[in-house]
């Protein structure tokens, strides 16, 4: 279904009934990758899974948004439908570091808290972002020579190698960089907010380590670690993952 | 040996179907009759056109090929020279190369394609081509205009409303006002100028009705509201020819009311899957060929869609898509598609015409209108000029 907000076509699902859980996907994703976890939790809760401005089939914002623009367009989409306070935010990767982040504004205050492999942890990606920068900037010169298609393709493998999700999305790569630097732990702090963390023991994208950092900085929170599953953990693990939230949203 | 320019592409939202349109169900049938030279137009998403054999391999398409071709090739141009030449510079010491175009096969949907104005491109260059012209396809393309034609020729049509963006934005609450007053829940809202279900909502109260409002004025100028025809089954009719249309098979999309095609379901899901019946997958997805519906409600849709097929003023080919009330039985105009995707040419296969007759038929169609206007007097001598 689809809804203008401040002025952005806004594409979300709202189904089932009951309280109401909100899903956020992570950085190149959409609705739709959570949509199994959506329709199982659908079962016993009203579920919105919206595509965040720049992915899916929502509209990318017009300028160059951080967390705090999200969260407010998150809250906004809320209101527009008509929706009460949410009593679950359920983020994934990205949309973690959101949920973090909307509950320390105040955009959302749910009654609890779920961060799937959510990033937002900053600090020790500094290594990291340096070299991708490097590469951003000596691979621009070596591969001018080359075709274009070649180019991009060769561009986006090296991101990917070096764990960017900068060139998943051309239109915002601004909105990645200004993202990828909002370091989210100050607001994890001070979070009042039963949360539960579910991590993968093989995450290449963020690390456990990210995850027991959180651990260590929300009060009362519980970490799970999901054996034999990566990034993506609700989609290698579903059956898992859905066990563990809808048991903790009980 | 005669030229035929396909054009596909196009600045619209439909231009991945186009392309699709274009090689597999125009190019290649036309080459396998090896009566033409064929030449591949292709319009990229910015406007700009580009004529080239490897525009005709779906790979250079599927694999992201296209980019790198675009970076590295020169565009075409187009040449009025009482006819129409496509010319772009051969890379060899800046020599030009050209083509004379004797008959061109349009394969863009939507904007700027399927809407008259490639159409009025080519009456301009005077040169035949396939497929509705120009007014034919503007009023198709308006639903606004479309309904209030097939109104005019006594051809049922569901109760609607239209409004212009202008009025959404000042009034908003007089819009739904109005349209709570006339109409009934539940509701579609349209933007009224494009295809393929995009900005398409089904409301059912005043909240959702005002969101389907801006969501439709998001994408164009001129909005349609229109009550949903209750019992309702989907049939759409493809028609080739010009003054005496010939009807393809009456074809049923396998939907339920509730959940009509999205352009997510019609094109990039590859269509809906038919709840376990046999169906027959087509550019919409799965349908049944011929609708399952009782005998005198098909022939009656069935002449129903070759009423509008004329009084639209198709020529070449169209698809008639239209609702049937199955209590009452009763036949009303949806829309009319100057250009189906695919050409529809799943359902005229079933119909007995074959991809290779279907574009043979088309371009013959395409120069019998030519003759006619051709034998018109559109010029004529006067002294007007010699007053001054």
């Amino acid at each position: 279904m689809q809804v203008v907000v401040d002025g952005l076509m806004t594409s979300y699902e709202l189904r089932g009934k009951g309280r109401l859980v909100l899903i956020l996907h992570g950085w190149g994703d959409s609705a739709k990758g959570l949509k199994e976890l959506a329709g199982r939790l659908a079962k016993n809760y009203q579920v919105l899974a919206l595509d965040l401005p720049g992915f899916g089939a929502t509209e990318a914002p017009k300028g160059v948004w951080d967390l705090d623009d999200y969260a407010r367009f998150v809250s906004a989409v809320s209101s527009k439908l008509g929706l009460e306070q949410p009593y679950a935010v359920v983020g994934h990767s990205n949309g973690g570091a959101l949920a973090v982040r909307a509950v320390s504004l105040k955009e959302l205050r749910p009654e609890k808290l779920v961060l799937m492999a959510a990033s937002g942890v900053r600090t020790n990606s500094r290594v990291k972002r340096a070299f991708i920068k490097f590469i951003a900037k000596t691979g621009n010169i070596a591969t001018i020579w080359m075709p274009e298609h070649y180019r991009q393709a060769l561009r986006k493998s090296l991101y990917g190698v070096a764990g960017s999700d900068m060139l998943v999305v051309p239109a915002l790569q601004e909105t990645f960089k200004k993202t990828v630097r909002q370091d989210v732990q100050a607001d994890a702090v001070a979070l009042d907010v039963p949360t539960l963390l579910i991590y993968a023991a093989n995450d290449d994208a963020i690390p456990l380590a990210d995850g027991k950092q959180y651990h260590s900085l929300i009060k009362g929170s519980r970490l799970e670690v999901i054996p034999e599953a990566g990034h993506f953990v609700h989609l290698d693990q579903p059956q898992k993952v859905a066990a563990l939230i809808e048991d903790f949203l009980k | 040996m005669e030229t035929i320019a396909v054009i596909f592409g196009g600045r619209s939202a439909e231009h991945d179907v186009s392309i699709v349109t274009a090689l597999a169900a125009i190019i290649k049938p036309l080459e396998l009759t090896k009566k033409y030279r064929v030449e591949a137009v292709y319009v990229a998403k910015d406007g700009t056109w580009y004529w080239d054999e490897k525009l005709k391999d779906i790979r250079m398409f599927s694999s992201g090929e296209i980019q790198d071709f675009l970076h590295r090739s020169h565009p075409a141009s187009v040449q009025f020279d009482g006819g129409m030449t496509l010319v772009k510079a051969s890379g060899i010491a800046g020599r030009k190369q050209s083509r004379k175009i004797d008959l061109v096969f349009p394969a863009m949907h939507g904007t700027y394609g399927e809407d008259g104005s490639l159409m009025g491109l080519l009456d301009m260059a005077g040169i035949p081509y396939v497929g509705c012209g120009t007014s034919a396809s503007a009023v198709a393309m308006d639903k606004v205009l479309a309904k209030e034609v097939a109104f005019a020729n006594n051809i049922p049509v569901s109760k609607f409303l239209a409004f212009t963006k202008a009025d959404l934005e000042r009034q908003p609450g007089e819009a739904v006002k109005n349209i709570e007053n006339s109409l009934s829940y539940p509701l579609f809202v349209k933007p009224a100028h494009l295809g393929s279900s995009i900005g398409i909502s089904q409301v059912k109260d005043a909240t959702e009705l005002r969101h389907g409002l801006e969501v439709a004025a998001h994408y164009d100028d001129k909005v349609i509201v229109e009550e949903a025809v209750p019992n309702l089954v989907e049939v759409t009719l493809p028609i080739m020819g010009n003054d005496r249309p010939q009807p393809a098979m009456l074809e049923q999309p396998m939907t339920q009311p509730e959940d009509f095609f999205d352009f997510e379901t019609k094109y990039l899901q590859g269509g809906k899957k038919g709840k376990g019946k046999a169906g027959t997958k087509g550019a919409q997805g799965y349908s049944k060929i011929p609708a399952e519906i009782p005998e005198e409600v098909y022939v009656r849709a069935e002449a129903t869609g070759v009423a509008i097929y004329k009084a639209f003023g198709c020529s070449g080919i169209a698809r008639v898509d239209m609702l049937i009330d199955e209590k009452t039985k009763r036949v009303y105009f949806n829309e009319v598609n100057p250009l189906p995707g695919g050409l529809y040419a799943h359902n005229w296969n079933r119909a007995g015409v074959s991809n290779v007759e279907l574009v043979q038929k088309l371009v013959g169609f395409a120069k019998e209108r030519h003759s006619q206007r051709q034998a018109l007097t559109t010029t004529f001598s006067t002294n007007y000029l010699q007053q001054f």
